[in-house]
Parts: structure tokens; C-alpha cells; sequence
């Protein structure tokens, strides 16, 4: 009776895997819509800061026996800066790797929020880039896009991107300090003076940069409070009234990609300038490295602001910074 | 020798019976493994010294300098020699222990060394809980 049983059992399994076994399906090249049709991403990454861009790439095609693309148009929310521009070549790799670009339509059109391009090529699917230059209007808000794109045979399609929050803060990139010379940054001007322009703009003066050479201490490359204690200023004689109180908080690994431009996929946005807590920093900040940066609260607490350190040249005494400055109040 | 079908049922149930009256009797008790207010395992060690010192500024990197920290566990102190320039309000102190040693009191975040005539004081406590020596951290700023 028991072997009964598992017979019984062995030829339902036999007959259970035979109805669930796989089947494999031969590959069958997908059938497009009959339609035009569009798709759009958005290509730029990290924090919308104003005076850079937001990059777009806007594909539309429609199956060739129906007709040929006849424009293209960009619409958003706030209209963006001269630069903003829809691209009107389509591009390949040619087999050196090297993008080459045809013309297909006109250069594209700005008006008011609208940039159009217009095909002149016979052609049936491109993807075109859309590059909006963020104008200073924006700062601060958000920005939605319609892309649309109209065909030979009277269809139109569009697609919606965003909202997009544009951020507060603003960025200087690439600012030569040197020590003895412009070695005055001024947080609210984002710049570096020398003595004589610091003395005209002696309440503007955030941090000195200097550079001391020292056998017994390590001091090399610094940023130091103007009204710090003398003995983080050698050598350094302040122009009169260059005398404000600024918090420094070092910081190690903070390669932001903005301002770096390396290969290290970290943004600081405005967040983190709202939510930065250096009240107990000191006013100086001395053996900073390249790729070091530090955080700045201003004496008046107005701006908060990351510097951070290109290159430093020990021989020249000199170092380039960029910086992100959040205005506060 | 045909074995019937209630012989078999009675065998199964025997067994069955038998070990789980032997899994029972070798289960796991709480009083193997005491643990204190903090959830951490006490231990039968009786040891208790700090074995490392570090001090980590607000960037993360260190601050003292090249010269190691010294410790001395029958006086209990640390020397630790920090850069000249070296914010002391805002560090991470790091202390390597022996084995199932920990520190009272815990450190949570930043720590503020700054004052040098009021050096910081933290308890070792041994793994069997038993024994707590206090350390001194002494330190010097590089001239």
C-alpha cells in the first residue's frame, strides 16, 4: 500500500513540472506605436545654481512611412538667460570617438519663455539637448519645462519636466589668492583683494590667506580671521579697519563636485548651509591642504560660505579656492 | 517480520518525545549570558587600560602630533602632544580599550579639551564590571 502511494505521487510531480516548465520565446524586434511619440531626461546633476545649466535631452520620433519631424519647442516656467539654446544638430560617434554633429534645423529661437527649433532636414527621430542658462529671476523658485515636438502629419506630442527648485546660493569658481598680495577674501564680494582695496573695502574683509614656511610648527597655507589673535597673523600687517571675526570650520574630504570638478559625486546645496552649526568654530584655520576646504560664517552672520582649495603652491606662496556663498538674512 | 502500522506510529512518537526532552534540557539560559544596563556582555576579564588615544579635529583628521601619545596605565595618565593651532574645543576623542572594556562617560560627539589646567577625566570599566580605573588625559600644545 505504501508503494501505491508513492507512485501516486511521483506522476503527479512528472505531470506538474511538465505544465510549469519554462518555454523559451524567440526574440521578436518590438513593434513601435503608430504614433509620434517623445521621451525627455534631464542630464545635469547636483544643486540648480544660477548662471550654470540644466541640461536636457528630448527624443522624438514617429515611424517613417507616417511623415518627418517639423519642430521642436521648449517651454518654461521662467524664462531662461541669453544662453539658454535647443540644440539643432543631431549628433553620432564617429570611430574615433569623437561626437560629430549634422544640422537638422535652424539654430534655435528664444522667445520669451519659448525656444523652438525648426527642422530643415528630412528626418523622422532625433534626440535633441536643451540647454536652460538659469537666470538670477529664478533664484530661489522652481521651474517646470514642456517639451513638445509637432510632426509632418499634423500630430504634436509634449512631455513635462520638472519642478525644479533653483538654489539660493551663489558660486565663484577659480579665485587666485596669494600671500602679501591678494590674500584679502571678502565673503560678500567673492573675491580677493589686495592691501590697498582692502583698506576701501575694510568691512567687507572675511579671512586673510597667508602662507608661513615654519620649521617648528606646521602653519603652510591658512585662512585666519582678521581680528584673530596676532600671533595666527606673522608677518601680515592689516590695512586699517580690516578687522572682523570670522568663524572657520575646517573640513576633509568635502571634494563638492561644483566646485572641485573631480570625480567625486558630492554636492553642497542649500541645505546644508541652512542647517550649519559652526558657532562654537574658531576664527582661524591654519595647515589646510589642497582639497581641504573649510566653512565660513561671516562676523555679521549674513553669509555662510565653503571654500574650498583647488591647488597650493608652496614655491609661489599662493593657492586657488572656489567657494558656494548662501546669503542668510 | 511484517512491522504493522501502529508499531511504527508508536516508534515515531517515542523519538519524537525523547528529543525534544533533550533539546529543552540543552537549551540556552539567560544566566550564561549576563549583560549590564548598556546591553553589552559581562565578561570574566578583569583587566581594564587604555591601550590607544587618538583626537580627531572637526575635519576628521588628527590632531595630535607625530609624536605617539603616551600612556601610562599604573599612573593612569595620557600625554598627548596636539598641533599648534589646533582647535581643542571641537575634537573627537578616540579610545582603544582591552577586550569587553568600556568607558564612562560614553562619548557621544564632540568634546571640548580646551581647557589644560582642568585636564578631562574618563573611567575604564573592566569586562566583569568589577574594575574601574580613572585616566587623565593630559595635553600639551606643540610650541
Amino acid at each position: 500500500m505504501r508503494s501505491k502511494y508513492f507512485q501516486y505521487t511521483s506522476w503527479c510531480l512528472a505531470l506538474f513540472l511538465l505544465m510549469a516548465s519554462c518555454k523559451e520565446e524567440p526574440y521578436e524586434v518590438p513593434v513601435p506605436k503608430d504614433a509620434l511619440q517623445n521621451d525627455c531626461i534631464k542630464r545635469s546633476l547636483g544643486p540648480n545654481i544660477v548662471g550654470s545649466n540644466i541640461e536636457f535631452a528630448y527624443a522624438m520620433a514617429l515611424p517613417a512611412t507616417k511623415g518627418k519631424l517639423v519642430s521642436a519647442q521648449v517651454e518654461a516656467s521662467i524664462a531662461g538667460a541669453g544662453t539658454t539654446y535647443l540644440e539643432h544638430r543631431s549628433y553620432y560617434t564617429d570611430g574615433s570617438g569623437v561626437d560629430v554633429g549634422i544640422e537638422i534645423g535652424t539654430p534655435s529661437i528664444n522667445q520669451g519663455n519659448t525656444t523652438t527649433v525648426n527642422f530643415s532636414k528630412d528626418t523622422n527621430a532625433v534626440t535633441l539637448r536643451y540647454f536652460y542658462a538659469i537666470p538670477e529671476e529664478a533664484r530661489g523658485k522652481a521651474v517646470s519645462f514642456k517639451f513638445s515636438a509637432k510632426s509632418s502629419n499634423g500630430e504634436s506630442v509634449n512631455y513635462s519636466m520638472g519642478p525644479y527648485t533653483i538654489a539660493k546660493m551663489d558660486m565663484a569658481l577659480d579665485i587666485p589668492v596669494k600671500d602679501a598680495e591678494n590674500c584679502f577674501i571678502s565673503i560678500a564680494d567673492m573675491k580677493a583683494y589686495n592691501a590697498t582695496d582692502a583698506a576701501a573695502n575694510a568691512a567687507k574683509i572675511d579671512i586673510v590667506y597667508l602662507y608661513r614656511a615654519m620649521s617648528t610648527v606646521a602653519f603652510n597655507h591658512s585662512f585666519v580671521s582678521p581680528g584673530t589673535k596676532t600671533e595666527y597673523l606673522p608677518g601680515v600687517v592689516l590695512p586699517p579697519g580690516v578687522n572682523n571675526i570670522s568663524k572657520i570650520s575646517r573640513a576633509w574630504a568635502l571634494r563638492d563636485n561644483n566646485l572641485a570638478r573631480d570625480k567625486y559625486g558630492i554636492y553642497i546645496d542649500d541645505i546644508d548651509f541652512q542647517q550649519l552649526n559652526i558657532a562654537s568654530a574658531p576664527d582661524y584655520a591654519i595647515n589646510l591642504k589642497e582639497e581641504a576646504g573649510a566653512w565660513i560664517e561671516t562676523a555679521d552672520g549674513k553669509y555662510r560660505a565653503y571654500i574650498y582649495i583647488n591647488k597650493v603652491n608652496n614655491g609661489s606662496k599662493s593657492a586657488v579656492i572656489s567657494m558656494k556663498r548662501y546669503t542668510m538674512k | 517480520m511484517v512491522i504493522k502500522q501502529y508499531d511504527m506510529k508508536r516508534y515515531f512518537n517515542i523519538l519524537a518525545l525523547f528529543l525534544f526532552t533533550a533539546f529543552a534540557w540543552m537549551s540556552c539560559s539567560k544566566e550564561d549570558f549576563p549583560v549590564d544596563e548598556d546591553g553589552l556582555l559581562i565578561t570574566t576579564r578583569a583587566e581594564c587600560y587604555v591601550s590607544d588615544f587618538q583626537l580627531l579635529g572637526s575635519d576628521f583628521q588628527t590632531v595630535l602630533t607625530a609624536k605617539k601619545p603616551v600612556i601610562d596605565t599604573t599612573a593612569c595618565t595620557i600625554n598627548a602632544e596636539v598641533q599648534y593651532g589646533s582647535d581643542l574645543k571641537n575634537v573627537y576623542p578616540q579610545f582603544s580599550l582591552v577586550t569587553d572594556a568600556k568607558l564612562d562617560p560614553k562619548i557621544t560627539g564632540k568634546v571640548d579639551f580646551s581647557d589644560l589646567a582642568n585636564p578631562r577625566k574618563y573611567t575604564v570599566v573592566s569586562g566583569n564590571r568589577q574594575v574601574r580605573k580613572t585616566y587623565t588625559v593630559y595635553i600639551t600644545i606643540q610650541q
